[in-house]
């Protein structure tokens, strides 16, 4: 999916008219996979182990693709002014303001589309129950391939946003996916309030450990919250109880 | 020469991890994305250990089992207590977090440039070097592996392994601590991923965190998927393949980068080409027990009744089962509202009522598949109220689930088997220390089984793998599964729905014979007919409450009952 970010940098066009690429070639990868891949593993009855282990097929396939194509340097994407910004003792960039206020515009649009509109009732529909949906008109396949589009429109959009600040690279992907994995099970699963919440204690926990503890350790801190979690509440901090 | 001796060493050494993670991942249904960070912590703790305490050889890799044993053992634990989703997450974070330690934690580890000068093994006085010096070491070492990985896998050990990998509510209702054997087979499967890291770190004399990425654990998932999942030749082929393309590319005399990069893309699109159009693998899991089944044979003009096992047989009607006041909600929904049942022995109970009613939910309660929010289930005298499934199992209380729920990829003889209760060879100490008494115990419980089929009419059905047989021989196979539990309370929910009428009729004769020998019975039943003629009481159900208890005619006859469950004339 981040390859879209790569294509945009290496083609040095203008950075808005970059992040609509960067969505579409996310999205466009993301159906292509749907159909060539997903539909055709769930039409031969293949077990969810089954499907993940495509899929970290299609994680290593991918990688490769992106290194052969793109060669294995880290790049970087340039063109938004970089300044520091101070609100009293608060300093940060205007990169990480856009990051800040994309977040959340992107947070608001996702809910309002999940709970407002059409598309939203049978996404939500088809989560709760696949073929009580079908059963009242709602096509399940149609309703995987709209999120995967968009879905992967935003991991687009995340990607071009995380390679501002940082690079590029072919193996930039799974360490972003990961804490987004972590972020979602905290907040608790099928809950969009509930992802931005984990994000959030993820990241406060991430960088308030690193005041206490050597450096070495700080990675060890997203395991340690993931661990009390599973411990302490399954479910996820907002997530549905299961029977 | 030494170069093709080197390969081959190297294919030993992932034959070896590969064997370690298809007890996870093949025999368990365990998927662990964090196998090469402890591959690497196991390469950790031998070589730390030969450099700073001068450990010699063999020592080191038993320092090295230990760590990675109770690091896979301990770290998974609160993973496994839920579902399995959360399992790939945990080993992924752990993956992630451990080859980061191995980076930044330098005073330990000596980060990115790693230890080096790790000390040769020297085995009858001769240190060894080469290639060939290793090889008899590594091949001995994989020989034992796949010896104890054989044992493991395909044993009575092994059988519970995979009935938790089919079903796992199932596996808890036939008795098995489903968590007790997730841990022990977490800590099987470090404890052997240590030894190829040991044996790694002395070969190598030198490692490095490189060595230890979510990549390479990603690519052991892939060869012990395209060997074939559940097969330990298939992992011996899997290793093959993904140590020896490297080695074929290196003909293609492109840049060092190009091929790797090559080697991945072949191994992932491997993967997901295998996914789609052979997901068992190259060697697949071999599912019929047929040859195996000509050691079993029933003995000539048995009578099949005489297998039902006569523990506590009470056929006195005295109260066996007690429930009383069992309430749970869920949300705002009262599913079981103050409920309280008697069930007598040697006697069928019926709990009848609308969909939605809270029958099921009411085995649930008493099995230990929900714990009540209050009352309690006392079961001969023993208060088992809140107790986890496959304990009451234990204790004499077992059911049936309504959609069947067999181990779909074992033979019909082993979803019997598995439910046996006591087995030594489900135990490691048996296992390994009396491998005699275990092999003798398994004859026997084998026979036994046969003898469970009889009597529900499969016995020649005992090879076939159980999702090929027809629904209602299914219901049948989870019957004879029921009984093989030695429970003396069965709970049969809806043993007769969804089934041809011919098998209904056999089903009912069946129930009956069972509380004859003594077993107290309840089943939840739609089917009235079924009710009337089976059950000698019945409970009736609405709303989560019990709203009346007779003999089932009584009840059917019942006008104001009759319109509870089906609905007003007018409506």
């Amino acid at each position: 999916m981040y390859a879209a970010v790569i294509a945009v940098s290496a083609w040095g066009v203008a950075l808005p008219l970059g992040f609509a690429i960067a969505a579409l070639v996310g999205c466009l990868v993301g159906v292509g996979t749907e159909l060539a891949l997903y539909r055709p593993l769930r039409r031969v009855e293949a077990t969810q182990l089954n499907i993940f282990l495509a899929s970290l097929g299609l994680l290593i396939a991918g990688q490769s693709v992106v290194l052969v194509v793109f060669g294995p340097q880290a790049r970087t994407l340039e063109g938004f002014p970089m300044r520091g910004i101070e609100l009293g003792p608060v300093a940060f960039t205007t990169i990480e303001a856009l990051w800040l206020a994309a977040a959340w515009v992107l947070i608001a649009a996702l809910m309002a589309w999940l709970w407002l509109t059409r598309h939203g009732l049978a996404i939500r529909a088809v989560a709760s129950n696949p073929e009580l949906a079908q059963c009242v008109g709602v096509e399940r396949e149609r309703v995987f391939l709209l999120v995967f589009a968009v879905g992967s429109a935003l991991v687009g959009l995340g990607g071009t946003l995380i390679a501002l600040r940082d690079t590029a690279s072919p193996t930039m992907g799974v360490h972003p996916v990961l804490a987004a994995f972590i972020a979602v099970f905290l907040g608790g699963i099928g809950s969009i309030p509930g992802a931005a919440v984990g994000g959030v204690l993820l990241g406060l926990a991430e960088n308030m450990g690193g005041l206490f503890l050597p450096g070495y350790w700080q990675g060890v801190i997203a395991f340690v919250v993931l661990f009390v979690v599973l411990v302490v509440r399954p479910s996820g901090v907002l997530g549905v109880r299961g029977r | 020469m030494d170069f093709w001796l080197h390969v081959v060493n190297m294919i030993l050494l992932f034959a070896i991890l590969g064997v370690s993670l298809n007890l996870l991942l093949g025999y368990s249904g365990l998927v662990s994305m964090s196998h090469a960070a402890f591959f690497g912590v196991g390469a950790y703790a031998a070589a730390l250990t030969a450099r700073h305490l001068d450990w010699p050889f063999p020592v080191t890799l038993l320092a090295a089992i230990a760590v990675t044993t109770v690091l896979a053992g301990g770290v998974t634990f609160p993973a496994l207590r839920v579902r399995g989703e959360y399992l790939i997450l945990l080993t992924l974070a752990l993956q992630m977090v451990l080859y980061e330690l191995m980076l930044s934690w330098v005073d330990l580890t000596e980060g990115r440039t790693g230890i080096s000068a790790i000390p040769r093994p020297t085995l009858f006085g001769r240190a060894l070097v080469t290639p060939a010096q290793f090889l008899p070491l590594i091949a001995a070492c994989a020989a034992v592996v796949f010896a104890v990985g054989y044992r493991v896998g395909e044993s009575p050990f092994g059988r519970v392994l995979k009935a938790m990998r089919d079903d796992e509510r199932a596996a808890l209702a036939i008795g098995k601590s489903v968590l007790r054997y997730k841990v022990l087979v977490f800590s099987i499967s470090g404890a052997l991923a240590a030894v190829a890291a040991a044996l790694f770190a002395h070969y190598q004399a030198f490692i490095n965190p490189f060595s230890f990425t979510l990549d390479r654990s990603i690519f052991l998932v892939a060869l012990v998927v395209l060997g074939g999942t559940a097969n330990l030749v298939g992992t011996l082929v899997g290793a093959i393949v993904y140590v020896g393309l490297p080695e074929m590319l290196r003909f293609l005399q492109a840049r060092q980068d190009i091929v790797d990069a090559i080697r991945d893309f072949v191994f992932g699109a491997l993967l997901v080409a295998f996914m789609r159009f052979r997901p068992q693998g190259l060697v697949p899991e071999r599912l019929g027990g047929g040859a195996r089944l000509g050691t079993v044979a029933l003995p000539a003009g048995a009578d099949p009744a005489a297998a039902l096992p006569a523990r506590a047989a009470r056929a006195d009607g005295a109260p066996v089962l007690v429930a009383e006041g069992l309430s749970k909600s869920f949300g705002g929904i009262r599913a079981a509202d103050d409920l309280s049942l008697v069930l007598p022995g040697g006697k069928v109970t019926a709990l009848v009522g609308p969909n939605g009613a809270g029958k099921t939910t009411v085995f649930n309660l008493l099995t230990g598949f929900l714990p009540p929010d209050a009352g309690r289930v006392v079961l001969h005298d023993r208060e088992v109220t809140g107790l986890p499934p496959w304990r009451t199992v234990g204790y004499g209380l077992a059911r049936t689930f309504q959609d069947v729920r067999l181990f779909e990829r074992m033979t019909v003889l082993d979803n019997v088997v598995a439910a046996i209760p006591g087995q030594p060879g489900e135990r490691l100490g048996p296992l390994f220390l009396t491998p005699r008494r275990a092999a003798e115990a398994e004859r026997q419980n084998r026979a036994k089984a046969l003898g469970y089929l009889a009597f529900v009419g499969l016995a020649d059905k005992a090879g076939e793998v159980a999702s090929a047989l027809a629904f209602g021989e299914q219901k049948l196979v989870a019957l004879a599964r029921l009984i093989a539990t030695e429970a003396d309370v069965l709970l049969l929910d809806e043993p007769a729905s969804g089934v041809d009428v011919q098998w209904v009729s056999r089903i009912l004769e069946l129930i009956r014979r069972v509380a004859a020998a003594g077993k107290t019975v309840c089943i939840v039943e739609h089917n009235l007919e079924v009710v009337t003629a089976v059950a000698d009481r019945a409970y009736f159900m609405e709303a989560g409450r019990i709203i009346a208890e007779g003999r089932p005619e009584d009840l059917m006859a019942d006008p104001r009952l009759g319109e509870i469950y089906f609905g007003k004339a007018h409506r």
